[in-house]
């Protein structure tokens, strides 16, 4: 389920951050994915300002750590936040990144500049895939080295792209056996 | 392979490290990083790792130093050299000092996944060259030895082999000291699967109970004195290959608890640890002792049996494959003759027959012994009676001596018969005679069943 009315979040799973101006389609369709192949409730918060002070000059990108600092640093709400942001972001030994997430954490933030298309069909399912994986790390789960499982790494968009929507078998079992853990779920 | 992979990230810049550390741990692998060479150095010590992500350009030691310096005590770790942009010649300079590759930061993310799929590729090729190495030098130590054999029990060994080798299963070999059970295990191994990964061999009987423990599960630092360095055991070394327990009878109840653990559960702790290692390896036990017997006498704990005896293979005796030993002697003359300089044409055929009529109690490995003493004091063309000399020689069966051929006959079916528990059956194919052959001479000599 998927819930825009702000102050509600102390009752989901996950809030999703939009930072600056985001597509606010994309978000929902995030959110929904979230609900429907990890079992998390997901609740948009009102967007954040732009993110400037991540913003690297020399680079012209975003900083995804800096970021995820802000997001860490949210003491209401959710267990999990999910950063969402139009610009490009990178860290500091990767050129560019889709998303980016503390292992076993709390925070992660995905971006969706690299992932427009001309078909914004197309780039709502890139940006769920993303939204899936990072809040899999979110759950301590790493790269999974099955193929065609979305806990695989991806670094190309055309990869992203061949990547289906769901997670292996054995990724699937440690999502739900980390929520069993963390929520208290049977 | 990743699991097993050890990365150490060495870069003065903070933020490098943990971006680095944080994108390993997440494609599973095991990761320790550090701020200076110095540091990098003596963390060595606790965490040997197999790759080294290194900067060049670092306050105090440089990345140059550090290669230099790592290389004397790990000559094959993998060694890669991160540079910014710029310094592109400092890193070729590197390669030529022996670092594995260079990159430069940042990187695109295809490139940093395909860098790694290439360093584990030839992490494995040289793990895999090792292993052969390793073959071939085995093959002057015996390797092939139990494979020279043409008897009905060996065919049925090797085709025993051949099906169970493509499993991961737990197999036991059980035989008589010297029948080439650890030749067995290699086979197994070298036609599994896993035969990429390693091979890795221990000797229960040969290790106190706290030095076997060390040796297979390693050891953190300062886990007991003495141990001034973190070890990786062997359980943990034969991640993605085999791991070969010799004489895994003498093992005590306690730490076959330890064992069965780290089987079921595919993942160890280190002796002082307290962080599960996973290691995925193949077990094959070997023993010469008689586990049921061992259970009964609460020597061996029945869970232990059970989980390591999965698959059976019972290696036979050579006085059991009679049919073996000409052939196994020709093999080791040829071996001998070659490593002495000599030309020795073969046996004759009294002392063929007497090879045959021993009772080989040391197997395979006495008669190599045998065979590469009689070489040495071989003065005709051939090697007779005379040169052959038995470190246990048997009066019933061992020589003829002043014996008849009458007395030495009665000699033999008696002993075969008795080694046969009375079975006419199983002694006369011992004897390589027929049936009611072997009952005629019985009545003949007025022998009894035993």
């Amino acid at each position: 389920m998927t819930r825009d009315r702000p102050g509600r979040s102390e009752e989901s799973h996950i809030d999703i951050v939009p930072i600056g101006w985001v597509d606010a389609l994309a978000v929902s369709v995030v959110a929904a994915n979230l609900q429907t192949l990890i079992g998390l409730n997901a609740a948009a918060l009102p967007s954040h300002p732009d993110p400037e002070y991540a913003y690297l000059p020399l680079r012209s990108q975003y900083a995804a750590g800096e970021i995820i600092k802000v997001l860490e640093s949210i003491d209401d709400g959710a267990r999990f936040k999910l950063g969402i942001v139009q610009c490009d972001l990178c860290t500091p030994i990767l050129k560019f990144v889709f998303g980016e997430s503390q292992l076993g954490g709390k925070a992660a933030v995905i971006s969706l500049h690299r992932l427009r298309d001309k078909d914004s069909a197309r780039t709502y399912l890139r940006a769920a895939k993303i939204g899936l994986h990072e809040t899999g790390h979110l759950l301590g789960i790493g790269h999974c080295r099955i193929p065609d499982c979305l806990m695989a790494f991806v670094s190309s968009i055309e990869k992203l792209d061949g990547l289906p929507s769901r997670f292996c078998t054995a990724c699937k079992y440690e999502i739900s056996r980390s929520l069993n853990h963390i929520f208290g779920r049977t | 392979m990743k699991f097993s992979t050890r990365i150490m990230i060495v870069d003065d810049e903070e933020m490098i490290c943990e971006s680095l550390q944080a994108w390993f741990v997440k494609d599973g692998y095991q990761v320790e990083t550090a701020l200076s060479g110095e540091a990098a150095l003596k963390l060595v010590e606790d965490f040997p790792a197999d790759i080294y992500l290194v900067d060049i350009k670092m306050p105090g030691m440089d990345g140059i130093e550090f290669l230099s310096r790592l290389k004397e005590h790990q000559p094959n770790a993998a060694v890669v050299m991160m540079t910014a942009h710029g310094t592109v010649q400092t890193a070729v300079d590197a390669m030529k000092r022996g670092a594995t590759d260079y990159f430069c930061k940042p990187f695109d993310p295809d490139e940093l996944s395909l860098f790694m799929e290439r360093l584990l590729a030839n992490k494995a090729l040289r793990e895999e060259n090792i292993a052969l190495k390793e073959l071939l030098s085995e093959h002057h130590d015996g390797f092939f030895d139990v494979f020279i054999a043409h008897s009905n029990p060996m065919r049925a060994i090797f085709a025993r082999i051949e099906e169970v080798a493509p499993s991961s299963a737990p197999i036991l070999i059980t035989g008589e000291t010297g029948v080439g059970k650890d030749m067995v295990a290699k086979a197994i191994h070298f036609r599994s699967d896993r035969s990429c990964g390693p091979f890795l061999a221990v000797n229960c009987g040969s290790l106190s109970e706290s030095l076997l423990e060390s040796e297979l599960f390693g050891h953190e630092r300062g886990a007991f004195t003495g141990a001034i360095k973190a070890r990786r055991g062997r359980l943990e070394m034969a991640h993605n290959g085999t791991l070969f327990l010799d004489e895994v009878g003498e093992i005590s109840p306690k730490m076959q608890v330890s064992l069965l653990r780290a089987l079921e559960e595919k993942s160890l702790l280190r002796l002082g640890g307290s962080q599960p290692i996973a290691s995925d390896f193949r077990l094959i036990s070997a023993t010469h002792r008689d586990l049921p017997s061992l259970i009964k006498e609460n020597q061996c704990r029945d869970d232990f049996y059970y989980r390591i005896n999965v698959i059976t293979i019972d290696v036979p005796p050579l006085r059991e494959r009679l049919d073996d030993i000409p052939v196994l002697a020709d093999h080791f003359l040829r071996r001998y003759n070659e490593e002495t300089g000599k030309s020795l044409g073969g046996f004759t055929q009294k002392a063929l027959d007497l090879l045959a009529s021993y009772h080989w109690p040391g197997n395979i490995r006495e008669l190599r012994n045998v065979v590469e003493r009689a070489v040495v004091i071989a003065r005709g063309r051939m090697i007779g009676v005379e040169e052959l000399t038995f470190v246990n020689p048997r009066a019933d069966a061992g020589s003829m001596g002043s014996m008849t051929l009458r007395e030495y006959e009665i000699n033999q079916i008696k002993a075969t018969l008795e080694s046969c528990n009375g079975n006419i059956l199983r002694a006369s194919k011992r004897l390589g005679i027929d049936r009611s052959t072997l009952m005629r001479k019985m009545k003949r000599y007025q022998l009894g069943r035993c």
